[in-house]
């Protein structure tokens, strides 16, 4: 699942932008993968991606890693603490993963060294991109919780 | 709100962990001793995402076939080709029109064109709005080294940044932390062309009662050595005149558009001032 989502990511998701933002479909994988089968599980499926898309990025290891895991404990927390709407929950957790996501991505570019400009940055990508990636969240998450529900039972410990 | 339950410590440590490791991995792997096998193992990917890419192409190509459009799109293609061209050479004259009365610099700029450029297809594009960049099917085997100055037809695409075996990563003029040096065509202004994830701005040093007008062209100055001097940056669409202010400020229209880049050129004789 992450391994093609990795792939469309870097050929597929940069020809769908509108207003300057993409999808991330590894993202919406993981925090969909959250909601469904909670923070734990989340946190493995956001290292795991995490490193594969490190290895399509530019820069260091380690970093869309780091970025995904704060994403995906964000979401299992929401996931915790949240009833769970069809629609609402999804929604809210993907605007908010984003911009989660994306402020760990400029946080550690800032230290080590590059140049952030951190008001632009949020009006023209990360705004429109957590927008962006809430519209597609419902939809990610319920096709990861009908995949759910074909797989044979997980384990019952909690995530 | 419902309460939180026994998973909350133990996820909080699956991720305090998570961090502490990919933050060590991130200093560790982001130091310039390390930026050889760091290409090299980016570059595995490359094959597949190759392989990818095309099938994407293809998919989309077929799509628009179905759509009785490929055809139009094409032509659309060719003749955004020739306009960026055209562009390009406007950018050229306007140039070369100001610097006219210095013959050297006039063939300098000239030469700057009449580089060993080699061939290059997109492969990949990067996966987030932070970084700006394209993967190329040429590296290290091809010649292809870092801090390479990368453009196309229309202009100024980037410069490498990682490379593998056979593929490399290039980042773009968009990209939130390219910077690059550029002189305004007509008017002779010095600016800095900040890249802002998928747009550009330019931090201007003032002249008195010199602007720099909407439509006017912006190319590499060569200062700081980074880039050859000449080539096409972009062209201002919106310059914010501050009396006050010690810099001022335009919005640029970059030559090229990124998203749809899909062949570049490698400049392979000219290197970056260590």
């Amino acid at each position: 699942m992450l391994i093609p989502a990795v792939l469309l990511q870097v050929t597929l998701a940069p020809n769908l932008s509108v207003a300057g933002a993409f999808p991330n479909l590894v993202l919406l994988a993981v925090v969909g993968w959250t909601l469904v089968a909670g923070a734990g599980s989340g946190l493995r499926w956001a290292l795991a991606g995490g490193l594969l898309l490190d290895l399509v990025a530019p820069g260091p290891f380690g970093l869309h890693a780091l970025a995904l895991a704060a994403a995906a404990y964000a979401a299992g927390w929401c996931q915790r603490s949240f009833h769970a709407d069809r629609l609402l929950l999804p929604f809210a957790t993907g605007g908010l993963a984003t911009v989660g996501y994306n402020l760990v991505l400029l946080g550690v570019a800032d230290t080590i060294g590059q140049n952030v400009v951190l008001l632009p940055a949020l009006q023209s990508w990360v705004a429109p991109a957590a927008v962006y990636d809430a519209v597609l969240m419902p939809a990610a998450f319920l096709l990861l919780r009908g995949l759910d529900a074909c797989l044979p039972q997980r384990s019952a410990a909690p995530g | 709100m419902r309460p939180a339950g026994r998973a909350q410590p133990r996820s909080t440590r699956l991720f305090a962990g998570i961090a502490l490791g990919t933050g060590l991995l991130v200093l560790l792997t982001q130091t310039p001793a390390l930026a050889g096998p760091r290409g090299t193992l980016k570059g595995l990917a490359a094959p597949i995402t190759a392989v990818v890419t095309h099938a994407v192409d293809r998919v989309d190509a077929g799509l628009g076939l179905l759509q009785d459009a490929g055809r139009q799109r094409a032509d659309n293609h060719k003749l955004q080709a020739e306009n960026r061209a055209l562009k390009r050479q406007l950018a050229e004259l306007q140039a070369a029109g100001r610097e006219n009365a210095d013959l050297r610099q006039a063939l300098g700029f000239e030469r700057s064109f009449g580089h060993r450029l080699l061939a290059a297809s997109v492969i990949a594009r990067s996966p987030d709005g932070w970084t700006r960049s394209v993967t190329i099917d040429r590296g290290r085997a091809e010649g292809i080294e870092p801090s390479m100055v990368v453009v196309s037809g229309a202009g100024l695409v980037g410069r490498v940044t990682d490379v593998g075996q056979h593929s490399a990563i290039v980042q773009t003029l968009v990209d939130a932390s390219s910077r690059v040096n550029v002189y305004t065509a007509l008017s002779g202004l010095d600016a800095t062309a900040i890249g802002e994830g998928g747009l550009i701005s330019m931090a201007v040093l003032p002249k008195p009662g010199v602007v720099a007008e909407p439509g006017e062209w912006a190319l590499t100055s060569g200062i700081g050595g980074t880039y050859p001097r000449g080539i096409v940056v972009g062209q201002v669409a919106v310059f914010h005149r501050r009396d006050s202010a010690t810099l001022e400020t335009a919005e640029l229209a970059p030559a090229n558009d990124f998203g749809s880049l899909s062949t570049v050129l490698v400049i392979r004789d000219w290197m970056p001032a260590r």
